[in-house]
């Protein structure tokens, strides 16, 4: 019995080891590329340990060495400030809009709230690329084509209905006795919403302004279609800018990937317990 | 539960207050977000698929139009169905199909297990569990294009650390191409997507997983259950809903990748690993035939509103019907 107790722990940890090197081998791996020389990595035997270390990449990518395609490295840091711009204000508008109607949906009864309630989770399995040619026709008639707002509204279209529904799930789970004793401590419903149960909510609005964020950040097709004006687009589409040109070394593409990737990672490791709740929570109630 | 706020009887004296009912309340805070939607889902949704009937010329600033808040928005030429007609005509389009459905089938599968797995090995007591799961949020965080470039970065035929191990190895002699035929592309564009989006079935699966109850285990455990038989006849039925949302979410996600695509093969070589997405995409934004690409793009969205009615037909219907 003992033996095969010992066996079973073996088998665990083994296969522990594999989903580790599966989950964070790859990430290490663009890390180490982007403190490597070019001539390392395509050296055979490959040394996995890199002989070499070096900051080049990112001097490059950061635009503090020239180099023969600094042009394109210099769109990086313009393109992340971009990024956080339209990550920022999408979220801080998730987040008020959002969350007030999540609210309305965890508590109240309401005309059309079933009908509502299908038409947001219909939009949520809805392919963000068909409405593309549609954003883009009405923010060229808007004159908002290359901006950071047109971009701004359009992200609106797939963060909102996630947001409406981890903050429908988080507040399910905020007691309504809660609302009930504000009002009989006479708030009216405005305040027992914004005074009582706002401030209690912390976990759920992390949740989901951290998802909102990531979201924005990473989004990749719809910056690409709509922003190509230089300069006015945000960080992915620079990125693949990068990786399409020849000429790159692919270690120097690797510090620009490492460097746009690390905010969202930071950001969902920092707030993993929240999101991983809220998520859970959310998809799984539906 | 819900809806079960009391109404707070009589006005309070020395305070004007404008009293609107509870519906009216809460119909006021949705209504922002509902606006919302409306404005950049459902109008833009409609207008697509308006777009799809029509001859959109870009060049055209005259014609129909229509006024909405002081904006004009161009209608363009109405065609009726000849955008469908012309894309169902094409040998492309179907070939895309089918390649979208293998790519489908073929992601819902190795998402799921692969999510299925990862979460029977992390749901077990082990030293670093915590560490685990947070290593888990990390493939699912990275921006795709991260993901392909990462990837790339593994299985280049120059460079590639992959190529390099079964170099160091002496596995190959020569370094594997994995981009150059067509069907291996698309299946490792499967087994990359895989590794971007499993991380999160498992995190749902987890999610299952704890909620049922510990003296299940331990009664099957006094029946002489074995691991698997367990698996079986407990963790497997409480997960059964669980496993339809992780079903209908990668068969989503699946029909709808594009930016792995853009990334890793542009469609190639010689369009094998073109998507229906893929195929819409490049129709309507590399040659600028939004008619037809938005056409293409519709039928995509046709197939994913299919699965949302058996996603909400299975889940809802039978899970949570107060819903």
């Amino acid at each position: 019995m003992a033996r095969r107790r010992v066996g079973s722990r073996l088998v665990l940890y083994v296969l522990v080891l594999g989903i580790t090197l599966w989950l964070i081998g790859p990430f290490v791996w663009l890390f180490v590329t982007s403190i490597s020389y070019q001539r390392n990595l395509l050296a055979r035997p490959l040394s996995f340990i890199p002989p070499e270390v070096t900051f080049d990449n990112y001097r490059m990518v950061l635009g503090l060495v020239r180099f023969h395609a600094e042009g394109q490295a210099s769109k990086i840091l313009p393109a992340m400030l971009n990024s956080l711009i339209v990550g920022g204000l999408v979220t801080v508008l998730n987040l008020v809009v959002g969350t007030t109607a999540g609210y309305a949906y965890a508590r109240y009864r309401f005309p059309l709230k079933t009908f509502s309630l299908f038409a947001l989770l219909f939009t949520r399995m809805l392919p963000t690329v068909v409405l593309i040619p549609a954003f883009f026709l009405m923010l060229r008639a808007m004159g908002l084509q290359n901006t950071l707002s047109g971009l701004i509204v359009a992200y609106c279209s797939f963060t909102m209905p996630f947001t409406v529904w981890i903050m429908k799930a988080y507040f399910e789970t905020v007691p309504s006795e809660l609302d009930k004793s504000a009002l009989v401590d006479g708030c009216n419903r405005l305040q027992a919403y914004y005074k009582v149960v706002l401030p209690v909510s912390g976990p759920g609005l992390v949740a989901a302004g951290a998802f909102t964020f990531m979201l924005c950040w990473n989004e990749f097709i719809v910056a690409q279609v709509l922003n190509t004006k230089p300069g006015t687009t945000t960080l992915p589409p620079v990125i693949a800018g990068m990786n399409g040109q020849i000429n790159i070394d692919y270690s120097v593409i690797a510090a620009s990937g490492f460097l746009g990737a690390l905010p969202a990672v930071l950001l969902v490791l920092f707030f993993q317990k929240y999101m991983v709740q809220g998520l859970t929570a959310g998809s799984i109630k539906g | 539960m819900e809806g079960a706020l009391p109404v707070a009887k009589g006005a309070r004296t020395g305070r004007v207050a404008i009293r609107l009912s509870e519906g009216w309340f809460a119909l006021l805070l949705v209504l922002p977000a509902l606006l919302c939607i409306f404005v950049v889902v459902l109008f833009p949704l409609a207008y697509s698929l308006w777009l799809s009937f029509t001859d959109v010329n870009l060049l055209r600033t005259t014609g129909p139009a229509v006024e909405l808040f002081g904006v004009r928005v161009p209608l363009f030429r109405f065609v009726g169905i000849q955008n469908y007609a012309r894309i169902f005509d094409d040998p492309l389009y179907w070939s895309s199909l089918w390649r979208t459905l293998y790519f489908v089938g073929a992601f819902v599968l190795e998402a799921t297990l692969m999510g299925l797995g990862m979460a029977l090995v992390l749901n077990e007591r082990f030293a670093g569990r915590p560490l685990m799961r947070s290593l888990l949020l990390i493939p699912w965080s990275l921006s795709r294009v991260v993901v392909g470039l990462l990837w790339v970065g593994i299985l280049d035929f120059e460079f590639g650390a992959l190529n390099g191990l079964l170099h160091n190895l002496g596995l190959v002699e020569r370094s594997i191409a994995f981009f150059k035929d067509g069907f291996t592309a698309l299946n490792v564009l499967v087994s990359v997507y895989m590794w971007n989006q499993a991380p999160f079935a498992t995190l749902l699966f987890l999610a299952g997983m704890q909620s049922v109850p510990e003296e299940l285990y331990s009664a099957a455990e006094v029946d002489g259950a074995g691991y698997w038989q367990r698996f079986r006849y407990v963790t497997l039925p409480a997960l059964r809903p669980i496993i339809f949302l992780v079903l209908v979410l990668a068969t989503v996600n699946g029909f709808l990748m594009l930016d792995l695509i853009y990334v890793l093969t542009m469609g190639g070589p010689a369009n094998d690993t073109t998507t229906i997405s893929w195929l819409g995409f490049q129709t309507a934004f590399a040659f600028f035939k939004f008619g037809p690409g938005t056409a293409i793009l519709y039928t995509l969205t046709a197939l994913c509103l299919l699965v949302t009615i058996v996603y909400q037909r299975l889940i809802l219907a039978r899970f949570e019907p107060e819903a």
